[in-house]
């Protein structure tokens, strides 16, 4: 792991929450580095703080200190708006609960990041069709949430992070709702974009889900650890 | 396209899904605005009622009547006070400068007119010759009373349209003698058509005779019922009107600190009559209005507020997304826009329909005009943004780690 090239920088960020007079820290002065094209696990028991580290990553949540840098940018020296470009250019979120948006088709849900671009581009519904084929919907695209199954939602969900051609996706619990044969789908997804190049990060309780990363970080009491691959599973019921 | 037109159009879109939720606010912004619409039609009826009335009595019209109404001010009823007299008019002709033409004017109701075998009861008017100028009222056919007329008392008459209705129906009444009270009177002329006064009393059924005639052959008194008078130069109406008042306390003795013994009633006199009719259904429209707009911010606000806190899943997926605050604030103002302006267009068409129906059943008078549209235009714009405001402020403002979280 080089810091130089790194796509992502994270540098000793610490994350802290106060309620009433208790001050409880999630994250302690979490490093790490995250090259383009890396397909990075982190996993941790629930409560870790992996969600909150992933929506750091994400310039979702601010640190309490601490830096982020997302492809040579210092992401929280930014205001509030260059903060949401960014999002929408170099992230693609796929979060547990999908969020498919209700009332919305599943096209319409795929075209919601191009809505936020600086410039719509003249070919949205042919890109936001493509990318549907390319997680297999294509005869899927006038569907709402209520005729598509789980694991068609969180396809789209996925469909909807590419289409921005983003430099890395960001998965929280991408299969927690998943069953077993919808989870093998998105995970073969993941691989294939892997495949293709691009950088994955994706936060996960799951052994197995984590083990189809190439590399496998693991988040315990606010520090981050690499996992080396012999204690990577063969195999796991644990879904 | 446009981010803003993007924005505009998605928030469109998601209101498509929420029809019920959006007809419940547009309503009620639809009650006040129907309100307001019919408020400003009548005022715009009133108005122009007015106008014409104004217009039909003449700007420069000076009208006195004896006695006083001590609530009012305006002339009493009383018509046993003997308070004017012809020698009034001379008087004010030759001492109040400013004043083209002066008309002494006794009258008398449901006085017996017949004719042949027809009978009718009808208002009589004794007048001078220049009484036609100073009321715009001459003839339609025929010759208006002349001086002759007055100085021989002669028993000639003209005779309004209902009273050539009532007794001669299509025959030509010019020539022909009748007889009121008896006493006949040759028909010298038709008074051209008035209709029905803002009093709502009928206009054309009068009969009226010279003034000398009126005192010598039918009813024997001095009093006058009314004095009327064309001022020149209306720019100076203040000033000629307090002139005449002089001449007559003067002529009529009065004391300094006694009050008048007649009443002067001015072309303002009259638009104050004819708007305190109207006034109280406007007030009334007016609270209307203004009570229900404030009813449909509120829950413009409330519902917006709700949809804010049952939508915090979609703002903050929209966040992760790329949308910045501003994208939220305009998405939720527009819907606010939106609704605000379904409820004015609703309004406008509900609001002209109701000021149709009040000027067709004859409530009041009531006129369509755009004005009202341009008003309701304005106020549905200002109820978006000053109700609409708060809860899209909200919406963007919201974390979103807070609200995907939900």
């Amino acid at each position: 792991m080089s810091e130089i090239d790194s796509m992502i920088k994270v540098k000793n960020i610490t994350k802290s929450y106060i309620k009433g007079s208790m001050i409880t820290h999630v994250l302690c002065g979490i490093t790490l580095f995250i090259e383009k094209g890396e397909y990075v696990a982190i996993m941790g028991t629930s409560g870790t703080g992996k969600s909150t580290l992933m929506n750091i990553i994400g310039c979702l949540d601010k640190p309490t200190s601490g830096q982020l840098e997302l492809g040579g940018v210092d992401a929280y020296q930014l205001d509030d708006d260059a903060i949401s470009a960014l999002r929408n250019k170099s992230i693609g979120f796929v979060f547990q609960q999908f969020f498919f948006l209700e009332r919305t088709t599943a096209l319409d849900n795929v075209l919601l990041p191009l809505l936020y671009a600086d410039t719509y581009p003249a070919d949205a519904i042919p890109r936001a069709k493509q990318v549907l084929v390319n997680v297999g919907l294509e005869d899927r695209t006038k569907y709402l949430a209520n005729e598509l199954s789980g694991g068609q939602q969180q396809r789209v969900a996925i469909a909807r992070a590419l289409i921005n051609d983003p430099d890395v996706i960001l998965a929280d619990e991408p299969t927690g709702n998943l069953d077993s044969e919808s989870t093998a789908e998105v995970l073969k997804i993941f691989h294939r974009l892997h495949k293709e190049g691009r950088t994955i990060v994706v936060v996960t309780h799951d052994r197995e889900v984590a083990g189809h990363a190439q590399r496998i970080l693991e988040l315990k009491d606010g520090q981050i650890k690499e996992l080396d691959f012999s204690s990577k599973p063969k195999d796991s019921s644990d879904h | 396209m446009n981010r803003m037109v993007r924005v505009a159009k998605e928030s469109i879109r998601m209101m498509k899904g929420n029809r019920l939720r959006v007809l419940i606010m547009a309503l009620g912004v639809a009650v006040g605005v129907a309100s307001l619409t019919m408020m400003i039609c009548v005022s715009k009826g009133a108005y122009l009622e007015v106008m014409d009335i104004v217009n039909r009595q003449g700007q420069d019209l000076l009208q006195v009547r004896p006695g006083t109404d001590k609530h009012t001010g305006l002339p009493s009823g009383s018509r046993e006070v003997v308070s004017l007299v012809e020698e009034d008019v001379e008087a004010i002709l030759l001492h109040v400068g400013n004043i083209r033409a002066a008309s002494p004017v006794k009258d008398r109701k449901e006085v017996e007119v017949k004719y042949g075998d027809k009978f009718t009861l009808s208002r009589i008017f004794g007048i001078t010759p220049v009484w036609a100028e100073i009321r715009d009222f001459g003839p339609s056919k025929g010759e208006f009373i002349s001086s002759e007329d007055l100085n021989f008392a002669a028993r000639v008459c003209l005779i309004g349209q209902t009273v050539k209705k009532n007794l001669f129906g299509d025959t030509d009444p010019i020539g022909q003698t009748i007889r009121i009270k008896d006493v006949p009177f040759n028909v010298k002329g038709e008074l051209e058509w008035k209709g029905i006064s803002s009093a709502g009393r009928d206009r054309d059924d009068r009969i009226v005779i010279p003034i000398s005639t009126y005192s010598k052959r039918l009813f024997r008194e001095i009093k006058l019922n009314q004095i009327v008078i064309t001022i020149g130069d209306t720019s100076h109406l203040d000033k000629t009107v307090e002139d005449v008042r002089a001449v007559l306390r003067k002529r009529h003795k009065l004391a300094e600190g006694e009050p008048d013994d007649f009443a002067m009633r001015t072309p303002q006199d009259l638009i104050d009559l004819a708007y305190g009719t109207t006034r109280s259904l406007i007030n009334l429209l007016t609270g209307i209005a203004a009570v229900s707009l404030l009813v449909a911010g509120v829950v413009i606000v409330n519902i917006m507020l709700a949809s804010v806190s049952a939508r915090r899943a979609e703002i903050g997926i929209r966040r992760a997304l790329g949308a910045r605050k501003s994208d939220i604030l305009r998405q939720f103002l527009m819907e606010s826009l939106v609704i605000s302006m379904l409820g004015g267009v609703l309004g406008t068409i509900l609001g002209y329909g109701g000021s149709i129906l009040l000027s067709s059943l004859q409530v009041t008078a009531s006129v369509v005009t755009p004005l009202a549209l341009v008003a309701a235009i304005i106020t549905c714009s200002l109820i978006a943004l000053v109700f609409g405001i708060f809860p899209a402020r909200k919406a963007a403002n919201q974390n979103p780690v807070d609200a995907l979280r939900a």
